[in-house]
């Protein structure tokens, strides 16, 4: 019980309130120089019924969704041999590792390395394979390279403690009944890793929906994603509400997208 | 687990009692630009006046705003550009100054000080740095180049250049080129600037305004849009003469730098011994070369013996960013466009 209040406690500080205050003064109107006026409006919302907005928020949606697989499917096969490892406890210090270094100079690390005057374009040039260079970075592709790269490891840790969970013999007593290696990995281990499956899906998806550090370093003229646009709305263009207003739009997709992955896949696990 | 609980409350205790017993210098808090004052004058101002400095930084005036904006930030002194002193003194967010405080302010250029439309009298702010932002070519890579504004529609340099992340510098540059005012309110005008920024946009990497600098020296970018002391205080020594710094021919825009004390300051004393020993020659002198920029304090270019980047002289054409008040919007809509 004491452990319980506590959590509640820590959630209603750095949770619910600070949720209801950008929840109000979406609703609030506001001031020509930031800050907001105690008066109900609902501009903050109507500035967002734009072509430009319907378009950052199709961006964020499908770069996040395409980072998420891209990350748990090189999620799973990595687990699963780190699960089944002599090594296990060296192969899953090897993948916390990179938490170590803070994560803007391992962003600022693919610029040097992919970059137009990057190793790898100086090694191209060197073999002469190129001219002048390949322009890896500055589009949303390079955006989805390096949020795989950042949440890797939150997808791999769920994932490795509930195949590590796993008896072996579910596997042995599938492949004894006559099931193909293939059959075994959907019909056996997928639904029996399931949860971990849905938290690393949500630990990758989530952070990847509101990011801001990763677009604005090595996205280019079309890579704004929507967390850019908050700090833009809150900074140069001082519109509070707005930037609220569409925090409180993603907050709200985001916990929508949750709700009803988490509500399918127990309706399935049930079934 | 008892052991640990009473090594975790003694651990507590100690660190408690350490942090009381040490007796306390007075501090002082400044929130300005990255690398804006040269390390040996805050050393020599924590000497003189036995106090500490805490040096804290923001890449942008927006930024800086709404960090002050939001309350308890806890500053003295901030170094914003003329347009915010301007925002912030209608927000009643400055302390008034009383000049008599301050004797070096005799010092500076009346040139300067006729500048400041944004704060005529003085009574808010006190210039501290002045300058025009640019465009830096790399001369290893860019051979034959015009000193304008149209580099942005060379085709030949796709790919390689950028413009800052700053709605009012580049909308301002474009409507520089297109012979307006940079703080013109005409929707036409500012539409016209935006069909032209979209036609740059074609040719430009990104909207970049944290890491041009960098870009440029290590080769990743050959054509900047930006601050000429950010650029040359990264540029590696007797290389200098491989990047060109220049101020279109159609002009650009220009800003003041000031400092400000917050109305909610809680170092007022120290605050104005601070902007006092910034505005001392000798260390004005030692802040201009620092930065490579001309001096706005008379009396500290006897001092001066590198040359800067470029001399006051040559900022005749730019027009200084001024708030355009409640017609922000119409540049805040054309902005939104550009870049989503």
């Amino acid at each position: 019980m004491k452990y319980v209040s506590g959590y509640t406690l820590w959630l209603v500080i750095f949770f619910v309130i600070p949720l209801i205050i950008i929840l109000s003064f979406s609703f609030l109107e506001k001031t020509p120089y930031g800050g907001v006026n105690f008066s109900f409006s609902l501009e903050g919302y109507k500035s967002l019924l734009t072509i430009g907005y319907l378009k950052v928020f199709w961006r964020t949606v499908w770069i996040s969704i395409i980072s998420t697989l891209i990350t748990v499917l090189l999620a799973l096969p990595a687990a699963y041999y780190i699960a089944k490892s002599k090594f296990k406890n060296l192969l899953l210090i090897l993948v916390v590792i990179p938490f170590w270094t803070n994560s803007l100079i391992r962003i600022y690390a693919w610029i040097f390395v992919l970059g137009n005057n990057g190793i790898i374009n100086q090694f191209l040039r060197f073999i002469g394979l190129i001219d002048s260079h390949i322009q890896f970075l500055y589009n949303p592709w390079a955006v989805i390279l390096v949020l795989v790269y950042t949440y890797l490891p939150y997808a791999i840790i769920p994932l490795y403690a509930s195949i590590e969970r796993l008896d072996n013999s579910i596997f042995e007593a599938a492949l004894d009944l006559g099931c193909s290696k293939r059959k075994a990995f959907f019909k056996v281990l997928i639904p029996n890793i399931k949860t971990g499956l849905i938290t690393s899906i949500i630990f990758v998806l989530i952070p990847a929906m509101g990011s801001y550090a990763i677009p604005d370093l090595v996205g280019g003229v079309n890579s704004k994603m929507i967390g850019n646009e908050i700090a833009r709305q809150l900074t140069t263009a001082k519109n509070w509400p707005a930037a609220s207003a569409i925090s409180s739009v993603l907050t709200l997709i985001t916990l929508l997208g949750v709700i009803l992955f988490v509500r399918n896949s127990k309706k399935e696990v049930l079934n | 687990m008892k052991k640990f609980w009473i090594t975790l409350i003694l651990v507590v205790v100690a660190i408690v009692v350490t942090i009381v017993a040490i007796p306390k210098k007075k501090v002082l808090y400044i929130y300005n630009w990255e690398e804006y004052i040269p390390q040996e004058v805050i050393d020599s101002f924590e000497e003189k006046y036995n106090c500490e400095v805490v040096y804290d930084s923001f890449a942008s005036n927006e930024e800086m705003y709404a960090k002050i904006k939001a309350g308890g930030s806890g500053y003295d002194i901030v170094f914003p550009s003329g347009d915010h002193v301007s925002i912030m003194k209608k927000e009643e967010m400055l302390l008034k100054l009383d000049l008599s405080k301050i004797p070096n302010f005799k010092y500076l250029d009346q040139n300067v000080l006729s500048k400041t439309t944004y704060d005529p009298n003085h009574e808010y702010s006190v210039p501290y740095m002045l300058g025009s932002t640019g465009i830096c070519v790399n001369k290893k890579y860019v051979k034959d180049y015009k000193h304008s504004w149209s580099i942005y529609e060379d085709e030949k340099l796709k790919g390689h250049m950028t413009l800052l992340d700053d709605m009012r510098e580049v909308l301002g540059g474009a409507l520089k080129y297109l012979g307006y005012s940079v703080n013109t309110t005409n929707p036409k005008e500012i539409e016209e600037a935006k069909e032209l920024v979209l036609k740059w946009k074609e040719n430009i990497v990104k909207f970049d305004a944290s890491s041009y600098a960098n870009g440029i020296v290590n080769g990743e970018y050959w054509v900047v849009h930006g601050y000429a002391e950010d650029i040359f205080q990264r540029v590696p020594e007797g290389e200098e003469d491989n990047y060109d710094f220049f101020i279109p021919e159609e002009g650009g825009t220009l800003w003041i730098d000031n400092m400000v004390i917050l109305k909610d300051a809680k170092h007022v004393d120290l605050a104005y011994k601070f902007i006092d020993h910034i505005l001392d020659p000798k260390n004005a002198a030692i802040i201009a070369e620092f930065l490579g920029l001309p001096s706005p304090n008379v009396e500290a270019r006897k001092y001066i013996t590198t040359e800067p980047i470029y001399t006051i002289e040559d900022l005749k054409n730019c027009e200084f960013i001024e708030d355009v008040g409640e017609y922000i919007d119409l540049y805040n809509k054309v902005w939104q466009e550009i870049i989503m």
